[in-house]
């Protein structure tokens, strides 16, 4: 299958759209300013690394790399050899990287040799390891290539073509409220997930709005990323931030900062109210996918809770779920009408759709997906996982706080062997914050697992190990 | 707050994230929950300086506890 919907673009799209401006024009800020001119002999240095490895013209590639310029410079690289660009997100587990690898079967996958990622720290300077794998070119002419939920099992591949990238960075243009020339982005989103990726960086490259990644992630690190510059600012993140800005009592006054943006779920009504009396600016919210991008937003806080279709976009309700327009079928290797068909993708989302204003507001989920932090995660690819443990004979995974699993183990396991397992198969955002041991699932009359919350912490333990070991344990 | 944090001092300034009872906070402590934890004790204690491995060690809630009783936090002198 190729990109029937998008006119193919050849690998100069880079340069026209991401790279072009006066070389002296600042476009990242990763610890230091980075210029246009200092970008593209980075790109051009990595363009010259992958061709080596053996990247091509229609190639593919795996870049599993922290937030760093190394992650940047060699995801435009892979572009402007005209190869495809698989994302993983670097959190993930060596066993998920190469269950993903052994699906996505690259030609070359580019990984950190040595970080400097620590925890709270925003980026890491990399030495990359570059290896060859056993893949071939890649299958279809997409640009990027990003897992769903899940790098094993019941994940899918989303697929997205240049044209349909170039098409979302244009539709950001066209969006009141997005940063301009000479402004900042203070960039708190992740780059491998699509928020931090096009709303921050590849919009930020095209539109010559210079991405600043904090060194800390902490409140005082953000805020100082905020304040090292006079120019007009713009914070781009997910709902956790907004908690933490919101909670620091008496902030600088900012006076370059313009606003917010969030992805992912709505900040809770207190929340927004404390965040913008205390900063003085505004707090908006951007409704997307990975599949798509971003689908709606509302970057002035005027109609919270709801959020109006970015231009170009169309967005329905059909039997109580959103339904987004998309030309062509992002998956690959599925064909599900319950996912896309006839131009229309399934978003999963509850949702109503105001046939007068056109304004959208998400009800909930309609299936297992939760967000953690901000990243997106399928309980039933968790439960999946837990269930099929040696030891396990049974698994319930639901979230209220925080992902939590119900487990039925087999006589004289012990959990310290499962809670080791689960930290091999499953990045640590992913996995259950706790783990409770008892002695049967419970059941509905047909026989069904109760996901019930209630019910389940009222469910008795397993009988004490004859050891003592306990059975009720933080995962 | 006075004196070294206790758990249960840390285990109460993580659960005010998502407003959670205690019983409702994990042992392992994810990087959001940090970053909230660490704002949360520099608004009792002070700024501190945390380094990298620090940082790795505050992992859980015991790791917590010990980061910051090296670091003397909340203690005489």
């Amino acid at each position: 299958m190729t990109g029937g919907a998008y006119p193919r673009l050849e690998p100069e799209w880079v340069d026209e759209v991401l790279l072009s401006g006066a070389d002296d024009q600042e476009c990242l800020h990763l610890g230091e300013p980075i210029t246009r001119a200092r970008l593209r002999e980075l790109v051009t240095e990595r363009q010259s690394v992958l061709s080596g490895a053996g990247l091509r013209l229609g190639g593919s590639v795996a870049l599993c790399l922290p937030p760093s310029v190394s992650f940047i410079a060699n995801l435009l690289a892979t572009w402007r050899i005209g190869a495809q660009a698989s994302l993983l997100d670097h959190r993930l587990t060596p066993y998920e990287v190469n269950g993903a690898l052994q699906r996505l079967l690259p030609q070359v996958v580019v990984s950190a040799e040595r970080s400097t990622a620590a925890p709270l720290r925003g980026f890491a300077e990399v030495t990359e390891s570059v290896r060859t794998y056993q893949g071939g070119p890649a299958g279809t002419s997409h640009a990027v290539i990003q897992l769903s939920s899940g790098s094993t099992g019941p994940s899918k591949i989303i697929a997205r073509d240049a044209g349909n990238l170039v098409e979302e960075i244009q539709r950001y243009t066209q969006i009141d409220g997005v940063p301009r020339a000479g402004e900042r982005i203070v960039c708190l989103a992740s780059m491998v997930h699509v928020l931090g990726l096009v709303g921050g960086l590849l919009y930020g490259l095209h539109a010559g709005v210079s991405l600043t990644i904090p060194a800390r992630m902490t409140a005082d690190g953000i805020l100082s990323a905020v304040g090292a510059d006079a120019r007009p600012t713009t914070l781009l993140g997910v709902p956790f931030h907004i908690e933490l800005l919101a909670a620091v009592p008496e902030p600088p006054k900012f006076p370059q900062l313009t606003g917010m943006t969030t992805g992912g779920e709505l900040v809770r009504g207190d929340v927004y109210t404390t965040f913008t009396d205390r900063y003085g600016v505004r707090l908006g919210n951007m409704y997307g996918m990975t599949e798509v991008g971003v689908i709606a937003t509302d970057l002035f806080g005027r109609n919270r809770p709801a959020v109006l279709p970015a231009p170009g976009l169309s967005v329905r309700e059909e039997a109580g779920e959103l339904l987004v327009s998309l030309p062509e079928s992002p998956y690959i290797g599925i064909k599900d009408p319950g996912r896309w068909s006839d131009g229309w993708l399934h978003t999963k989302d509850a949702g109503r759709v105001d046939s007068r204003t056109g304004l959208v507001t998400i009800l909930g989920r309609l299936d297992s997906q939760v967000s953690v932090g901000g990243l997106k995660v399928d309980l039933t690819e968790v439960e999946q996982t837990l269930a099929t443990l040696p030891g396990v004979a049974g698994a319930v995974v639901v979230h209220d706080s925080a992902i939590e699993a119900y487990l039925m183990l087999d006589g004289g396991t012990e959990l310290s062997a499962i809670e080791s397992q689960i930290t091999v198969r499953l990045a640590g955002y992913k996995r259950p914050r706790m783990l409770h041991v008892v002695g049967q699932l419970p059941r509905t009359a047909t026989g069904k697992l109760v996901r019930d919350r209630a019910v389940l912490r009222s469910t008795g333990p397993a009988a004490p190990a004859a050891n003592g070991a306990e059975s009720d344990r933080p995962g | 707050m006075s004196g070294e944090p206790q758990r249960s001092d840390i285990v109460a300034m993580l659960a005010t994230y998502g407003e959670r009872r205690p019983e409702q906070v994990p042992e392992t402590i994810s990087s959001l929950e940090l970053a909230w934890l660490l704002h949360q004790i520099e608004q009792r204690y002070g700024e501190l300086d945390i380094d990298d491995d620090m940082f790795v060690r505050m992992s859980t809630v015991t790791g917590a506890v010990e980061v910051l009783r090296d670091l003397n936090v909340g203690g005489s002198g």
